[in-house]
């Protein structure tokens, strides 16, 4: 059977995805005291309800604010503007929103160790958004030289 | 940049319009403008033949080298 999918319905799904994700994270702002009473009442440990709260509620802005240059992003790839600066941009503020959201939760280790594991993962993410950005920059020199060869 | 493109003086030399040069070297007016205002980062063996066929000059007449302080 021929598949109909093709990148122009992948790129829709992207963004439908991104844009349920700004959603959610903008719900979640709201459910955040919700969630650290839980964690509270079922863990075993000394609550850490200021701590819990103050460090979920920067990463989801965090989050907000990088599903935000993600959707900016695939506005971009839509109109066909891959290799420009802004896109660079855009990579490099969604990787410093993970090295933000890891550096949190790295503070978080001193109350509870399990953080370090998101602490890791977010920065690893950062990391290779980090090497994409760079990728990128220097896709956008070439693409600069090649038009600016006559 | 150091490399200075002085295609201006050289047509200005050979009484020639930027429209017309562009057309018979065989590229659009607006790279013939980048190339003339200096914004070219690179110029091809091709386009420098061509220049010089029409202007009837040497690549050095075209091309120039400023030392940088």
């Amino acid at each position: 059977m021929k598949s109909n999918w093709n990148s122009d319905k992948s790129l829709l799904l992207t963004r439908i995805l991104t844009i349920a994700v700004l959603f959610l994270a903008g719900a979640a702002l709201f459910c955040i005291p919700v969630i650290t009473e839980w964690y509270d009442a079922v863990s075993e440990q000394k609550p850490i309800h200021t701590v819990l709260n103050i460090v979920l509620y920067a990463s989801d802005l965090f989050g907000i604010f990088g599903a935000l240059q993600l959707h900016r992003l695939l506005l971009h790839i839509s109109k066909k503007k891959l290799f420009v600066q802004e896109n660079v941009t855009c990579f490099r503020l969604i990787s410093w929103c993970c090295f933000g959201v890891a550096a949190l939760w790295a503070v978080l280790t001193f109350w509870r160790r399990l953080a370090l594991f998101v602490a890791l993962i977010a920065a690893f993410a950062g990391l290779i958004l980090r090497v994409l950005k760079n990728l990128l920059e220097q896709a956008v020199e070439l693409r600069e030289e090649n038009d600016y060869t006559i | 940049m150091p490399i200075i493109v002085n295609l201006d003086v050289m047509m200005a030399k050979r009484k020639i319009s930027a429209g017309e040069l562009a057309a018979r070297i065989d590229i659009t007016p607006a790279n013939l403008s980048i190339l003339k205002n200096n914004k070219a980062k690179a110029v091809r063996f091709s386009t420098l033949e061509a220049i010089c066929r029409e202007l009837d000059c040497q690549p050095g007449d075209v091309l120039e080298y400023i030392r940088e302080e």
